[in-house]
């Protein structure tokens, strides 16, 4: 079972280029022109996005409380 | 608000599939979640000469920056295979300005056009999908419509929204960076591709010039690796001694190069494009291939419209599936051959290949180039190489 985790974006590094979103298997993240959304409820902590980031934008922080 | 058809995205296919079915004089609206349509660009601008015929596209020097005659690719030690055509074999475009004369012709035909209109969801009523919901400037829309195409780029949402199950793993993503930028020392009549595991792994390094000494030099790497694209290409730079210090542009993407989407058409809503991962394997690109996509499906659009049956839209799925997908699969297959070449194999092939075989690279003879390399002596030496070609035939 995986630590579960939130996703984090560094809005000085994102470029909103939508890949996170892109390649997240639970629509977990959405990317409009103007902001990068995450909805944690959807998340199921596979840290795909942040390997997936060609800037590395994105990084993971454990969700307190909870394994 | 009720059309015929909504096309979500307005990229490659989304335009073409808005044009050709406005064209037939039906109701279309093209939105895209952009303010500018083609701005900021996810791309190496580089395409072959023959779509603009193909796809009835008007070869308009306000978006295509330069004119191409071949190929130099260098091996991970410095080997070269040249391809060089008298001819003028592929241009570097404009995005920004080809995008936007897509949906222009879009418009031309018919099409209302809504740039900063992003879509949101699908509308559901008892079950069926009836058209989507979008914001423009702040303001909520409800737009119905016969027939939903999702050419949402990459992300796929409205895609996904509609239960079109578009997912592909990790590995079948690239992870790309591209600076447009001053640079000096390359052939600028050539497109140029570096090979090497340390260099991109599982891709190559592209510099695609614009000017003389102007171009977009960018990376694809397997997504999943744990170095972010930026890190390869910036030690690239600066291994080769290439000064990054008048960077024009920063573009950032991720690429699907497999993973191909099984159901493109689901009930009322079809999807084209990067949304259905219809992106060559080998060089991650897509421009071509969208527009392959979005005219099998505006045909069939147009057919299930004009005879009131939306059964036909699965028609974009067999057919597309017959050929392009057919051949991509097939490339899919070189691509995961490719995957496990050793630096040496990679010096070995380009150093053995001649120019007649670069030139069946290039136009996606694979096959043949495979043949080749499996009478050559420094192949034949090795059985791994040879397994691994063999794999291919």
């Amino acid at each position: 079972m995986p630590e579960k985790i939130r996703i984090i974006v560094n809005e000085d590094r994102c470029y909103l280029c939508g890949g996170c979103a892109g390649v997240c298997p639970a629509l977990a993240i959405r990317v409009s022109s103007s902001k990068w959304e995450f909805f944690q409820d959807k998340c199921i902590s596979c840290r795909i996005c942040i390997n997936a980031c060609p800037v590395g934008a994105l990084s993971a922080e454990p969700l307190e409380g909870e394994l | 608000m009720r059309y015929d058809v909504v096309v979500v995205g307005s990229g490659i296919a989304g335009p073409i599939v808005a044009r050709n079915v406005a064209k037939e004089g039906y109701s279309v609206l093209l939105i895209d979640k952009k303010p500018a349509i083609g701005a900021p660009k996810q791309c190496a601008e580089g395409i072959n000469i023959k779509v603009f015929e193909k796809y009835d596209i008007p070869y308009d020097r306000r978006f295509i920056n330069r004119e191409i005659y071949g190929a130099k690719l260098y091996s991970p030690s410095g080997y070269e295979l040249e391809i060089r055509y008298k001819d003028v074999s592929g241009v570097i475009l404009e995005r920004k300005v080809f995008d936007k004369m897509l949906a222009f012709y879009a418009a031309r035909a018919g099409a209302d056009v809504l740039a900063r209109t992003e879509a949101l969801d699908v509308i559901r009523e008892n079950g069926a999908i009836k058209g989507i919901k979008a914001k423009h400037e702040g303001e909520l829309l409800e737009i119905y419509a016969d027939v939903i195409v999702a050419a949402d780029g990459v992300e796929s949402t409205i895609a996904r929204k509609a239960g079109i199950n578009t997912y592909a793993p990790p590995h079948e993503f690239d992870s790309a960076y591209e600076y447009e930028m001053l640079i000096e020392g390359f052939d600028p009549d050539m497109i140029h591709l570096w090979f090497g595991n340390e260099i991109a792994p599982r891709g190559y390094v592209w510099v695609f010039p614009k000017d003389e000494d102007r171009a977009n030099v960018g990376i694809g790497i397997n997504s999943d690796n744990p170095r972010t694209a930026k890190y390869y290409l910036d030690k690239w730079l600066e291994e080769n001694k290439v000064p990054a210090k008048k960077l024009l542009e920063i573009n950032v993407g991720v690429v699907p190069v497999g993973g191909f989407v099984k159901e493109l058409a689901k009930d009322n809503v079809v999807v084209v494009g990067d949304a259905a991962r219809q992106v060559n394997p080998i060089h991650g690109g897509g421009m071509a291939e969208a527009m392959e996509a979005g005219t099998i499906a505006s045909k069939w659009i147009v057919k299930a419209l004009e005879e009131e049956n939306l059964e036909l839209l699965k028609n974009y799925t067999r057919e597309w599936w017959e050929k392009d997908g057919k051949r991509l699969e097939r490339v899919l297959k070189i691509r995961k051959a490719v995957e496990k070449l050793t630096d040496e194999d990679l010096d070995v092939f380009i150093q053995v290949l001649s120019g007649a075989d670069a030139e069946k690279i290039a136009g996606g003879d694979y096959l043949e180039v495979i043949k080749a390399l499996l009478k050559h002596p420094k192949v034949l030496m090795s059985k791994r190489r040879m397994a691994l070609l063999k794999e291919l035939l």
